[in-house]
């Protein structure tokens, strides 16, 4: 039933032996030890556990561990180096858009898909990337404001 | 399960009156850290997921624990039959109410169902496997034979004749019934020149955690019970178990890494921290049981559904003159905190407005949906709500400008109310004006064209106080090294409102040094000195105290090291910036490192500890009147909403809040206006929003898509007010901005729906539904007339 898979995680290339049930969340917490990603609803209705797949953000929690063999990921471990943050990152902390953390490694992963992709979002373009997140703590007022103030 | 300890301790005169008189001889500006927008010292660490939460703890031979529960709200449990379950390869444990003698945690629940179940989900058993797929498995195994009884769902059915009895062993299905009465109410209403009646509903609400609940226990060793939680007050937690498992507290330590959320709903133990240790003990293996999404509605159990009748007597003038509050509160199954909430309501219900007298009577109704828990504004803010929405209809009864009735019966500093809390602080009125200037409020007030509305909401809380226990302390200890860095151990936890870095502004200010010098270790009941916990808006103004005492404490250990050196008194030694120097000569500056290096390697060497505690010097309320002032500090608040309804689909858009909050001074007002967002967004989904809709005794929409939060979509813009009125108690004059914010937030949305549709709003939340149902009746009514 289990077989070994090969993932490509944050550059970095690992064996994993996963069941056909497995999702990429399990396998990056359980496996792989790479807590970053947190879960939290784990069906796909909070955006806490969001990475991103060959560029797109995505909810691990309902993508197969097999679904990834072959695709780019990268974790909330894979976007800062050792001694520099990410700018997304920088700018949550500046901005205020951190409280109790839990949905910010998500959160800063959806952030930083739509950047790549659109480095200057309208406020509408945010609010519609960050539509499948939910962060109760700050309203997301500050994460609004964070995420422009990355943008150019 | 919280419990009231008597006798933990009796208040000593502490010397916080004389170290008032030189903060408030302070100015603001001569800080050299506080009142500076200060971005979070786990920033870092929670921006790259290195925080560590409760799930990210793995340990050697860790099961996974799963519970089974209870498929129907009432039924007569006939057999539990666990060993196909027990032969499934993998399964390490099961409990059911045989393993643990009917173990209770609280004075009407078993932790693990006997003969009868209360509610859907009520806990049956439980077992713990290798793997979590193992545990679903075995719990699909055991076999539990039910007979299904008739429920009761509502406070109507649960009081009608012939009722079944929930709980057999009580007379009916009251769980409990508190009166308060301030003042001489008959005469007050004697007295009015207009009496109000009106009833409010306010549904229940889920606060939706980002972490749901999960615990990891370990109870391997028969005499140590290590428990990793999120949890807001892991002293309530260790109590409890204390209680409840006859162990001393010192055999139970309690780990709260990060904690994604509380909101009120994580003080107390709760049924899964007590299984994942049944579990545990009976393995010899940590277990972690964590709870799915459907789970997390049960687990957490939200609010119950509030019913008020509310008459107040006022003059025509708009002078109010009495208050008469009933309420009633479905307390679910268990009686849980919810009679905590009755009091809380009793309390508030007269401490807003200046009033003669007021009446109350709480009580609390069994029935068999889920037990309720304390929700995010604690209770006080449905009262708020139903309050706030009377009042505006006493504004077009008498034709006066709602912000004008709010503005001539807002307490103020000094005011004592009826039952005798007492304002040393109080920037209402502050709050009131500035909101209703900023939002424009008499250009738009009656102004706006249909289906747009405005509405003002204002709210009241306390800073901390007794209570819980006869003592309300928080103590906090300093480590300071030899590089000068200070480690600041306490036992309060930050579970996002930003209390550990105000912890560390308010030491490095004392201390003279920066707030990156100060490292703050918390979240260990072994390691850190006690702290009630980040409950009832305390930590600010107790921790932060406790933190002034801890600072002072060290100095006091440099100085006399500082003074000889310098050949000058103590008093005449200043630490400012990372520098220590005698007043008048500050090129004799020395670094404050250089000074804690003096320090240790003198002949006394010393190394430097600073230990503090503070304990509000106050008595609590009389428990038999109710009377007294049981805090020191209060906060105050204004808001407006701005709202645009869709008369075709009855759909509310919040667009625009203006939010006055009377915090005290802002130690830190990047946090504070984080904990004003929060708070508007959480009481949006409480007016708007948010409703866990029942049938049955099952919440038929447990999960975030179903129950409907807003997300950044609807979050409207916020402008911020902050007022600060220097408390004389709080540490720099801070309160709280927690749960305070909250109470202002549904009134005002409540009131600016009921301003735009031209119809009063009497149940939150204002869905779509209701708002349609008000649109209707206001046209049946007007064709009447």
């Amino acid at each position: 039933m289990k077989q070994i898979i090969s993932l490509n995680v944050n550059g970095d290339s690992f064996e994993v032996t996963v069941a056909p049930w497995d999702t990429l969340l399990d396998v990056l917490r359980d496996s792989l030890r790479l807590t970053g990603t947190k879960k939290g609803c784990g069906i796909g209705t909070c955006g806490v556990c969001t990475v991103i797949a060959d560029g797109k953000a995505i909810l691990s929690c309902l993508t197969l561990a097999i679904e990834c063999v072959g695709k780019t990921i990268t974790t909330i471990e894979g976007i800062s180096s050792n001694d520099a943050l990410h700018p997304v990152q920088k700018s949550f902390i500046e901005n205020g858009a951190i409280q109790c953390g839990f949905c910010t490694p998500g959160i800063v992963m959806t952030a930083k898909a739509l950047l790549d992709e659109n480095p200057k979002p309208s406020d509408d373009e945010i609010k519609e990337a960050l539509a499948g997140t939910f962060c109760r703590c700050t309203g997301h007022v500050k994460i609004m404001e964070a995420i422009k103030k990355v943008s150019p | 399960m919280y419990r009231t300890c008597e006798n933990h301790g009796s208040y000593k005169e502490s010397f916080t009156l004389k170290r008032l008189k030189v903060i408030m001889s302070q100015k603001k500006d001569k800080y050299s850290i506080l009142g500076r927008n200060t971005p979070r010292l786990d920033g870092a660490l929670k921006a790259s997921g290195r925080s560590e939460f409760t799930d990210d703890v793995y340990l050697p031979g860790m099961l996974a624990g799963k519970i089974v529960r209870s498929p129907y709200p009432r039924a007569k449990i006939l057999n539990i039959d666990t060993s196909k379950a027990l032969k499934l390869p993998g399964v390490k444990s099961i409990i059911t109410h045989k393993d643990i003698d009917s173990f209770m945690v609280g004075p009407d629940e078993k932790l693990l169902c006997d003969d009868m179940t209360y509610y859907f989900g009520d806990e049956v058993a439980a077992v713990a496997a290798i793997d979590e797929d193992t545990a679903i498995e075995a719990a699909e195994l055991i076999k539990v034979d039910y007979e299904p009884l008739p429920g009761i769902f509502s406070i109507e059915d649960a009081l009608a004749k012939g009722a079944p009895i929930i709980h057999d062993y009580l007379e009916d299905n009251f769980a409990d019934e508190i009166k308060m009465n301030f003042g001489d109410a008959d005469k007050a209403f004697a007295e009015s020149e207009m009496i109000r009646e009106d009833e409010f509903v306010v549904n229940p609400t889920h606060s939706c955690f980002s972490e749901q609940h999960t615990v990891l226990a370990d109870f391997s060793l028969p005499d140590q019970l290590t428990l990793w939680t999120p949890i807001q007050a892991p002293t309530l937690v260790q109590k409890g178990m204390s209680y409840n498992l006859k162990l001393k507290e010192s055999n139970i330590r309690v780990i709260n890494l990060n904690t994604g959320g509380a909101f009120c709903g994580r003080g107390a133990d709760k049924p899964h921290h007590y299984i994942a240790a049944f579990l545990s003990r009976k393995s010899g293996k940590p277990v972690r049981i964590a709870c799915t999404a459907d789970e997390e509605f049960l687990v957490y159990r939200g609010g119950g559904t509030y019913k008020f009748k509310i008459r107040t007597g006022f003059m025509k003038d708009g002078t109010l003159k009495a208050i008469e509050t009933d309420l009633m509160l479905d307390c679910g199954a268990y009686m849980e905190t919810q009679f905590i909430v009755l009091h809380f309501i009793g309390f508030t219900s007269q401490m807003l407005y200046k009033i003669e007298a007021s009446k109350y009577r709480g009580r609390l109704v069994y029935t068999n949906n889920p037990p309720y828990f304390f929700h995010h504004g604690t209770g006080m803010v449905a009262f708020r709500f139903a309050f706030g929405a009377q009042l505006d209809l006493i504004a077009k009864d008498i034709g006066m400008d709602p912000v004008e009735l709010n503005l001539k019966n807002a307490v103020d500093k000094g005011y004592t109310t009826p039952s005798k809390i007492h304002y040393a602080s109080c920037g209402l009125k502050e709050c009131i004006t500035k909101a209703a200037k900023k939002s424009n409020w008499k250009k738009k007030n009656g102004k706006l064209p249909p289906y747009k509305g405005i509405g003002i909401g204002c709210g009241v809380i306390r800073s901390g106080g007794k209570g819980m226990f006869t003592h309300d302390t928080s103590a906090v200890l300093l480590k300071v090294g030899e590089d000068g860095k200070v480690f600041l151990f306490t036992g309060l936890p930050d579970m996002g409102q930003g209390s550990h870095t105000t912890m560390a502004m308010i030491a490095a200010e004392c201390l003279g040094i920066m707030t990156e010098d100060i490292k703050v270790l918390s979240g260990d009941t072994d390691i850190t000195p006690l702290d009630v916990g980040a409950i009832a808006q305390r930590g600010t103004f107790t921790t932060g105290n406790a933190v002034i005492n801890a600072c002072a404490d060290v100095k006091k250990q440099l100085l006399k090291t500082a003074s000889a050196k310098f050949g000058v008194p103590a008093s005449a030694v200043i630490f400012k910036e990372r520098k220590v120097y005698p007043k008048d000569t500050p090129d004799k500056a020395i670094s404050f490192e250089d000074l804690v290096f003096d320090t240790l390697y003198s002949q006394e060497g010393r190394f430097v500890m600073g230990r503090g505690f503070y304990n509000p010097p106050i008595e609590d309320i009389n428990r038999a009147t109710y009377e007294g002032n049981s805090a020191l500090a209060y906060s105050f608040g204004s808001q407006i909403a701005e709202v645009e309804v869709d008369p075709e689909t009855g759909i509310v858009k919040l667009t625009k809040m203006t939010v006055a909050h009377d915090v005290g001074f802002a130690i830190n007002p990047l946090g504070v206006e984080g904990q004003m967002d929060g708070q508007v967004f959480s009481g949006m989904g409480q007016a708007i929003y948010e409703e866990c809709v029942m049938d049955n005794g099952r919440v038929l929409n447990p999960t975030l898509l179903d129950y409907r939060t807003p997300r950044a979509y609807e979050m409207p813009e916020v402008d911020h007010i902050i007022v600060e009125t220097i408390d004389p108690y709080g540490p720099f004059g801070a309160k709280e901005v927690g749960q305070g914010v909250i109470q202002c937030t549904t009134p005002a949305i409540a009131n600016a729906v009921s301003n735009a549709i031209g119809y009063p709003i009497k149940e939150l939340p204002v869905t779509p539904e209701r708002v349609l149902k008000a649109i209707r009746q206001k046209k049946t009514e007007q064709n009447k007339t």
